[in-house]
């Protein structure tokens, strides 16, 4: 055992523990962009749950009565901007590995702008419903689907807007090759962008989903 | 694991922070003082706000009810509550681009504790509090339970007023019970375990704690609304017809389920990519293995009671009908929600409690561990069968009955993987000579008491005892005895067994002893005789029953009373061992091996000068000339992957 009671060290770390420790912190980045992909998903699924469930169920035959349907036009737009942000988001990310680093730039800004597009549709798709909240089952569950999708929607592109901004700020702080660098913050930066890029493509995917089952089917 | 040989000489000086909080001295800096005037604020401009926009609508009108107000009262005072602590200090600062690597000095003293602290050990504490807080509350409306139940005639409390406090006794137990080990425990040590020098998101790891004391508030805001009538499981369409504690009950989960995934998104990233090097999966000791599948079960099962609960306000404060029938919604939607979380919250609750005393028996035994990777199979096997055994709660509530024998097969199944852990615990005290210190015979009450739990959960989970028993007190003793019996006899083995390191001071044997019989005894006299009184057919949250089952009924409650007693016993022994004559406790109080302990006392802000290299796992008891656990002089020493 050793008897240490009272002798804290000093702290100091050595080439080898930064580099662990960086590593540790890319490898962390990678695994908690995947696991809130899991949270995210067994959150929507939970939605998906309900909405089948209540349409299977058809309690009271008030599931969907007269086909009711939410404002398409609506739909099919905010599901146009969060395609082009997983599309901008991938294109950024192949231009950023390239080294062109303004593209990346360009294309995050330009995803901000579409985020919040699309964050002002969905609210104020709110107020063009044809239905009332409590209806039908699927009116309710399209008012939990739209309260999901706008905060999904607000966190990504708050995500993309920070990580912008840090790109803004690593110029500034470290110079206009920051960035591409072998220091901690760009790798770890790097890091952050594949998994928001991965996160992205994810919520295309869902965003697909809950298309098909609110507008289309 | 491997470390480069290769110097970074490219890789700036510093690592990635492993600083803790970020100093704010003085009275007008942020911490809890601050955080309570800004919920007090925000929860005022929420009522108002909610006010404002549907104070005119017919059926607040109608009702008197505003449900948007209550609301709103409560989310604006829990925003207010974070901006007040400083939880949002950082996600603000990002938009502008600010760093989440920079390096903070930490705030030094006693007032951190009371502060938006990033050291995990800090959190840890106060998360010991935080739970504590929790626990003495939930228990307190159990000796008003009990005290209501010594007469079925004459009452103490109306019957809409008893629900309530059954209602809110559940609540907040179940609550507490799912942080109970994973906030203190599992914050403190898990780096310490791992041998990191932090967690991977310190900041997560804050918010989840000052998220959790949110929660705590919200779902105590119920009583001044007049309380819920729904027992602990909320269910539709009551939920829908109750009053405006409701929302407090919804929202509360809400809240804790955020703490909740924080919390577990934090532990299981930092597990899985802060293991120092040498620690392969195989050396993982057994707490970390528990604790890693509580973390998957609590981010994974926790999102889908947060969407439950979303539901639920929407249906509420947007008259939406997810669990209205008569408009195309069913209240058995919520009730498979909630219990697909529910039923792995039971396991959120057991794991963690297998994993402390399967840490502790070794030290006590002075031998191996048993089959530790079986144990920790085992532990991975109950979180992944855990998703598929939802509906066996809901046998009684109208699903179709071909269903349940697959849900009672799943059900059964779980017991293999459980029985691998309570094996691995008897197979080490085998032959053992056993030293009986505190964290050791709390370790050892938690087999008796899970015992009678696990096998009454057996005939739980068949069917034709489940028509019999179901709703009554045969059940309530069941979980009481796996929750109670179970977890909260591994807490305090935990607290028993860490706090000297977590605190660097004894806690008092003597009293420690009293309150473990006290506390051992009366909890069997109390709950074993609820199974009798189950069978005899007295129903759960009924304030009266039948006028035979007094002398039961008195029984239970008077040793109930001598329960809570013990739990005075613990508070007194912490008041005494920290305040009134603290001990120092020595650096290895119970000469463990684990990597824990095997750093200063009372543990650096950086946990380890050198991050260690684990040779082996840390159960080697009793073999002489066994490899050492760890070289504590580090990476930059040694040559290669000891792996």
């Amino acid at each position: 055992m050793t008897d240490t009671y009272n002798k804290p060290g000093v702290m100091s770390t050595t080439p080898e523990e930064v580099e662990f420790e960086l590593r540790a912190h890319i490898g962390s980045i990678w695994t908690g962009g995947r696991l809130f992909i899991g949270m995210y998903t067994f959150m929507v699924a939970s939605l998906a749950f309900a909405y089948f469930y209540l349409r299977s169920s058809n309690y009271s035959m008030e599931w969907r009565p007269n086909h009711v349907t939410a404002p398409t036009q609506y739909g099919w737009a905010i599901y146009a901007c969060v395609a082009v942000m997983s599309l901008l988001a991938i294109f950024g990310q192949s231009r950023l590995r390239k080294g062109q680093v303004a593209d990346w730039l360009v294309a995050g800004w330009t995803a901000v702008g579409i985020g919040l597009l699309a964050l002002f549709l969905q609210l104020w798709e709110f107020v063009a419903l044809p239905f009332y909240p409590g209806s039908s089952g699927y009116a309710s569950t399209f008012i939990g689907f739209g309260v999901m999708n706008a905060v999904t929607l607000f966190a990504t592109t708050y995500w993309v807007e920070t990580t912008v901004a840090r790109a803004h700020a690593l110029k500034r702080e470290f110079g206009a090759d920051a960035i591409l660098a072998k220091t901690s913050e760009a790798r770890s930066f790097r890091a952050n962008v594949a998994a928001m890029t991965y996160f992205q493509g994810f919520a295309f995917l869902v965003g697909t989903l809950f298309l098909l089952m609110f507008y289309v089917l | 694991m491997t470390i480069s040989a290769e110097r970074p000489t490219d890789v700036v000086a510093t690592p990635p922070s492993t600083s803790g909080a970020v100093r704010r001295g003085g009275w007008f800096s942020q911490h809890l003082g601050t955080a309570l005037i800004a919920a007090i604020l925000g929860y005022l401009f929420g009522h108002w706000l909610g006010n404002h926009i549907a104070g005119n609508y017919t059926p607040v009108v109608n009702s008197g009810v505003n449900d948007l107000a209550n609301f709103f009262g409560l989310l604006f005072g829990v925003v207010g509550w974070l901006l007040g602590i400083g939880a949002l200090n950082y996600p603000l600062a990002k938009i502008a681009g600010r760093s989440g690597t920079e390096k903070t000095p930490d705030v030094e003293g006693f007032s951190k504790y009371f502060r938006y602290s990033t050291d995990h050990k800090t959190v840890g504490l106060q998360y010991v509090i935080g739970v504590c807080l929790f626990l003495f509350t939930g228990g307190l409306l159990a000796m008003a339970i009990r005290t209501e139940l010594l007469n079925p005639t004459t009452h103490i409390f109306a019957p809409s007023t008893y629900i309530e406090i059954v209602s809110e006794h559940g609540t907040i137990m179940m609550m507490m019970a799912t942080s109970i080990v994973v906030g203190p425990l599992g914050n403190y040590l898990i780096p310490l375990m791992i041998g990191s020098r932090r967690m991977a998101f310190p900041r997560i790891e804050a918010f989840s704690f000052w998220i959790f004391t949110a929660g705590y508030m919200v779902i105590f805001s119920a009583l001044p609304y007049g309380g819920f009538p729904t027992g602990w499981t909320g269910y539709a369409p009551l939920q829908n017809q109750a009053g405006p504690g409701m929302i407090s009950y919804l929202f509360g989960f809400a809240v804790i389920g955020l703490g909740m995934m924080a919390a577990g998104f934090n532990i299981a990233v930092t597990i899985i990519n802060y293991r120092a090097p040498g620690m392969t999966w195989g050396r993982v000791p057994i707490f970390v293995w528990s604790i890693l599948a509580t973390a998957a079960l609590l981010t994974l099962a926790t999102p889908v009671l947060f969407s439950a609960g979303l539901f639920g306000i929407l249906d509420r404060v947007d008259q939406t009908a997810f669990y209205v029938a008569e408009h195309g919604g069913s209240s058995y939607l919520w009730e498979n929600l909630f219990w697909f979380f529910g039923h792995p919250e039971v396991y959120i609750m057991a794991l963690p409690a297998f994993g402390i005393v399967a840490e502790i028996l070794p030290v006590f035994c002075r031998k191996p561990l048993f089959a530790q990777k079986v144990g920790a199979a085992g532990m991975i096997g109950v979180a992944l069968l855990s998703f598929f055994v939802w509906q066996h709660h809901i046998f009684q509530s109208g699903i179709n009955p071909d269903m349940r024998p697959l849900f009672m097969l799943t059900t059964e199944l779980i017991s293999i993987p459980t029985g691998f852990i309570f094996l691995v615990g008897m197979g080490t005290l085998y032959k053992a000579k056993i030293r009986y210190e505190l964290p050791m015979l709390f370790s050892l009450a938690l087999f008796f008491n899970f015992l009678i739990g696990g096998l009454t959960g057996v005939f739980l989970s068949d069917v034709p005892v489940n028509v019999t028993v179901h709703g009554g007190f045969f059940v309530l003793s069941h979980f009481h005895y796996t929750i109670m019996g179970g977890l909260l006899f591994a807490f305090m083995a935990g607290l028993y067994y860490w706090l000297p390191k977590m605190t660097g001071l004894m806690l008092n044997k003597k009293i420690g002893l009293w309150q473990f019989w006290l506390m051992f005894v009366f909890f069997n006299l109390t709950f074993f005789p609820m199974f009798i009184i189950g069978l005899l057919g007295q129903p759960r949250r009924v304030y009266t029953y039948a006028k035979n089952l007094q002398g039961l009924n008195d029984f239970s409650s008077i040793s109930a009373f001598i329960l809570g007693i013990s739990f005075l016993i613990f508070a007194w022994n912490l008041a005494y061992s920290w305040f009134i004559k603290p001990e120092k406790a020595p650096a290895n109080p119970w000469d463990s091996l684990g990597l824990e302990w095997q750093t200063a006392t009372p543990v650096p802000v950086h946990n380890f000068d050198r991050i260690p290299v684990i040779m082996t796992d840390p159960y080697h008891y009793g073999e002489p000339g066994a490899t050492a656990l760890a070289d504590l002089s580090g990476v930059s020493s040694s040559t290669g992957n000891p792996a």
